[in-house]
């Protein structure tokens, strides 16, 4: 009897859901995720007292000091949208820090979003014909905006404009012909190993010796930002016709394709193998968990490493796009360039930027870096990154 | 009951059978259409959060640039690079030819015959580890065997990125396991970036599920019938295996059948042990839906299902075969685990019991442990850092951010919403698909798809359906927030608890019903008095399940959550990461935690089954 009476209640408790799940939907026919109360409450510092008396819902707690909703005044809301480690990434997160600098020189409140397909996310709505609330986008890169720009017919971005700063961007880092990303940052991909258990190649060559068989980790392209970069890096290397012969050629010497960065970067932790493809400032990271740093070098193939710059782009039907502009002219700055390399563990876009003394000394930049432009990615990628794919399950 | 006949004596008689059977009629009635709504109610359900959604993205398959086509299914299923030799036969070649090449040793599989020869090994390593285990659980009695019972599916909860870092841990080269082999003198195993890495770490998650299963349907087994076999002159296992065994073949075959589904399936593991010369079809799913392929995308995850649901199909349809009639319910008394006596009887099956735990503690145990101790771990030793920053987060987080507490609470808010709702639901699908109609097996493996569609499809099409919803007129009706959350983990969930209690019901004598019935019993009465008290244990591992499910689920959490505060731990796991492991895998010790707790406490209100 006992049973049947929770059986009930358990009964009426889905029809509950169901109903409930609709009426919910119908709260937010924006569609959006922004509709809700908890998503639009943001931590603003300077909001009055007064603005305290929207209802915080228990557990989004105390430390996000107050909820005062900013938008019946005259603070207008910037909604930027980026990818999650951007913003909670305890090792890579500058969102936080950035927010709070915005919003302590302007009369704006910053909201971030970090949908889980990214920018992808947008491309959907995009192409389903659902609005776009966000204003910004924080973080995309070449070949994303080549995705963009092969899949939509409408544009998702509108160009920048004229941004101060931007003339101090560094050469070689603009990757939009249009103008309407600009990089706020870039990283450069390259091995990483252990020279407590080898030497490590010089060159691209260097890498098919018999000595470093199994020596290698590095990830799918297709999956994986490192692995896409060290596949690119090749094709800028050896050219679209060669670069499938080197693979091959790599294959036979036993290169072992992860997944992802982290699981590629777990096994060579764990010495699968000791070199691994990764980021150029990984003796940064290794340095703040109290490494060996003889265990954590990095080595420039042919002296190259393969910039691949992140941008900031203003999305078309933005609320207002002169305070987008202003973040990112604000983020050119020199010491937010500087600050935002260092959070976000990468270097600055500009040439101007003001970094720490010995910031080179971990973080290390190729004497070359080099990156494929938009107009080479084009048309050309994804059959790139196929050829490659099929070459490699078949050997 | 209409005859005009009249016979005086007995009118009254008459009258009052007439109205006992009217009010029986009329409860019936009532009984039927309850059942109905409630079978509705779950059609609504399903087609709201889970059909609908999905065909959003389907659809891309069969129709491109407005036009109906079948042209990407022949695209691919013509594709060597996907059906290996077999694309031959597609493109219209002699199968005799086909065959032949098949039978030779360089013969492709192509990624399609690879998924499914690796889901079959998967499937085969899983069932060999996991029957022992239920042989344990079921038929012998030791301190702490329920508490070992309602963890088994702990493994099932875990984000594929701690199942890597336990694994390359333990497995690796310099891993305990390989330590302790070269230190008592023997060659070392080279398991990373090798399929058995794969099937190892597949059977680590599915073995369980087998486990319990069979553990369920073993405990099920009704001991007088094995009494009165052996009273019959029955040797004991002359009695088990035709009394005991073919009420196990069933389960075993079910979690076979669900491992090689999930296996089929497989998506981050395969790449983070195996690598990429070992990609499977959703490898390519979740690739293609990146690059925005929805056709292609689309076209591959309708056939990864075809082939699934065919496996399903293949076994409900045996299901079906095996009914038997049971009047369930006494169990089988368990044994001691310490031997009673030292005869080869007796030490027989425990020193195979010792031989199987220890295997089981370095496939089952190691990774766990190394898991935990990965999130004590940094380059100077043991640490408390990881967990500091959970602290720190929790304290200092902003509202963008996730925070661990806010996850925890949610993931078992969800869980008991979605336990909630997929139980009835469950049993009810189970009643349903029990009953004799036409095509029912069919039914059953519709309402089975929920297991097999795949995840990366269905994150996109929760997005779609959901998320952005449908337009009628002006307003855009869209879903999403903590019930959207409890309905979608619901779905996938409930299949479980069809597929735990469903063999139960079929086998359940059916004149224990009509009995009841005909005693005035309503058909619910009868469910919930007599059906689901017989098949409990099934009941309870069902509801395990579900909630396990609901504990790991992703993909459709994070896109339907509408904000940092709906987020569940896997999703803080995942935020987590960064250039170093450590916070996710604090985090993952939190969710290891939690859920052992919460399993226990399942399979505590649960009780222990005594039978009537």
């Amino acid at each position: 009897m006992r049973r049947r009476r929770v059986l009930t209640a358990l009964g009426t408790g889905a029809v509950a859901a169901v109903a409930g799940c609709i009426g919910d939907g119908d709260d937010s026919e924006d569609g959006g995720d922004n509709g809700t109360p908890e998503s639009s409450e943001t931590a603003t510092p300077e909001a009055t007292p007064e603005d305290n008396e929207t209802a915080t819902p228990e557990g989004t707690d105390e430390e996000t000091e107050d909820s005062g909703s900013t938008t019946d005044g005259e603070a207008p809301t910037l909604t930027i949208g980026t990818y999650s480690a951007f913003l909670d990434a305890p090792s890579i997160s500058p969102g936080g820090w950035l927010k709070e600098q915005f919003e302590s020189e302007y009369d704006a409140t910053i909201e971030w979003e970090a949908p889980e397909n990214e920018i992808n996310h947008y491309i959907e709505r995009q192409s389903q014909g659902v609005s776009i609330d966000a204003d910004l986008y924080v973080g995309i890169n070449t070949d994303e905006l080549v995705r963009i720009d092969e899949k939509l017919d409408d544009s998702l971005f509108i160009e920048a404009g004229e941004i101060p700063g931007s003339d101090n961007i560094r050469d070689g880092l603009s990757f939009d012909p249009s103008g309407r990303a600009l990089p706020f940052d870039t990283g450069y991909v390259s091995p990483v190993y252990d020279s407590t258990q080898m030497e490590a190649p010089e060159t691209f060559e260097g890498l098919l010796d018999e000595k470093y068989k199994g020596s290698l980790i590095a990830q799918n392209p297709g999956t994986s930002t490192t692995g896409r970069a060290f596949l690119l890096h090749t094709i800028d290397h050896f050219g679209e016709d060669s670069y499938l012969d080197f693979w091959s050629d790599l294959q036979d010497n036993g290169v072992q394709i992860l997944g992802s960065w982290s699981d590629a970067y777990t096994a060579w932790e764990e010495g699968e193998a000791p070199m691994v493809v990764s980021y150029s400032t990984d003796q940064v990271f290794a340095e703040q968990a109290g490494d060996d740093l003889a265990k954590h070098q990095i080595q420039f193939l042919n002296d190259e490493g393969y910039a691949n710059p992140e941008g900031m782009t203003i999305f078309n039907g933005a609320d207002d796009p002169g305070l987008a502009r202003e973040f990112m002219s604000f983020v050119l700055q020199p010491d937010i360039q500087g600050e935002i390399a260092k959070q976000n563990v990468a270097f600055p876009a500009t040439d101007d930027a003001t970094l720490p003394d010995g910031y080179n000394k971990l973080a290390k930049e190729p004497s070359n870096p080099v990156t494929l432009s938009y107009e080479q990615l084009q048309g050309s990628l994804e059959d790139w990154i196929e050829a490659w794919e099929r070459q490699f399950i078949s050997n | 009951m209409d005859s005009d006949e009249h016979n005086g004596a007995d009118e009254r008689t008459q009258q009052r059978q007439r109205l006992r059977s009217a009010g029986a009629h009329l409860r019936d009635t009532v009984d039927r259409w309850a059942f109905t709504a409630f079978g509705l109610g779950t059609l609504v359900l399903l087609i709201v959060v889970f059909y609908y959604p999905v065909a959003t993205v389907f659809i891309e398959a069969v129709v491109v640039d407005g036009q109906a086509t079948l042209s990407v299914f022949v695209e691919i299923l013509q594709d060597p690079f996907y059906f290996g030799e077999l694309a031959r036969l597609f493109s219209g070649e002699s199968p005799l030819a086909v065959a032949s090449d098949l039978l030779s040793s360089d013969r492709r599989l192509g990624i399609v015959g690879f998924t499914a020869y690796q889901a079959f090994l998967s499937t085969v390593v899983s069932v060999v580890l996991g029957v022992p285990a239920a042989y344990l659980l079921a038929r012998y009695e030791f301190p702490g065997r329920r508490t070992l019972r309602s963890l088994t599916i702990l493994p099932f909860v875990l984000p594929s990125i701690m199942v890597g870092v336990g694994f390359v841990a333990t497995f690796g080269e310099s891993g305990p396991l390989n330590s302790a082999l070269s230190a008592i003198g023997l060659p070392t195993l080279d398991f990373m970036f090798t399929l058995k890495a794969i099937v190892i770490a597949h059977a680590f998650y599915n073995a369980p599920l087998v486990a319990r299963i069979t553990t369920a349907a073993w405990e099920s087994v009704d001991a007088s019938a094995v009494e009165t076999a052996r009273s019959l002159g029955a040797s004991p296992f002359r009695a088990f295996r035709d009394v005991v065994a073919p009420q196990l073949y069933p389960a075993v075959l079910m979690g076979a059948a669900l491992t090689f589904v999930f296996t089929f399936g497989t998506f981050p593991i395969v790449l983070a042990l195996g690598g990429f010369k070992f990609a499977t079809v959703e490898v390519f799913v979740y690739r293609l839906v990146q690059d925005l392929d929805y056709a292609e995308a689309a076209g591959l995850a309708i056939i990864e299902l075809a082939i699934s649901l065919s496996i399903l199909y293949a076994y409900l349809r045996y299901e079906a075969r095996q009914s038997m009639d049971s009047r369930g319910a006494q169990p089988l008394s368990r044994k001691p685990l310490r031997p009673p006596s030292l005869s080869a009887r007796s030490l027989l099956p425990r020193a195979g019991l010792a031989v199987y735990a220890l295997v089981a503690f370095v496939v089952f145990v190691l990774p766990l442990v190394s898991m935990i101790v990965a999130s004590f771990t940094d380059a100077g030793g043991f640490t408390f850092s990881n967990y500091q920053f959970l602290l720190e987060r929790q304290a200092e987080g902003a509202a963008f951010q996730v925070q661990p507490w806010p996850a925890v609470r949610n993931s078992l808010l969800f869980g008991l919403g979605s336990l909630a709702v997929a139980l009835p639901v469950g049993v009810v699908v189970a009643v349903l698909t029990t009953r004799d109609f036409r095509g029912r097996k069919v039914v059953d493996a519709a309402a089975m798809a929920p297991l097999s569609v795949s995840g990366v499809i269905v994150g996109i099409g929760v997005l779609r359906g959901l998320v952005f919803g449908v337009e009628l007129g002006e307003t855009r009706i869209a879903v999403g927030g903590a019930l959207a959350i409890v309905a979608a983990h619901a779905v996938a969930g409930y299949p479980f608890v069809v597929r735990t209690v469903a063999p139960g019901l079929e086998n359940l004598d059916e004149q224990l019903v009509e009995s009841a019935r005909a005693l005035g019993a309503s058909r619910t009465r009868a469910l919930l008095d007599i059906e689901l008290p017989l098949v409990w244990p099934g009941v309870v591992a069902g509801a395990a399940f579900a909630f396990a499910i609901s504990i790991g689920e992703f993909s459709s959490t994070v896109i339907l959550a509408t904000g940092t505060d709906q987020f569940t731990m896997p999703i803080a796991i995942e935020r987590f990461i960064g250039r170093r492991l450590g916070p996710a895998t604090a985090m993952g010790v939190v969710l290891l935690l939690v859920t052992s707790a919460s399993f226990v406490v399942i399979d505590r209100l649960g009780g222990e089954h005594r039978g009537l």
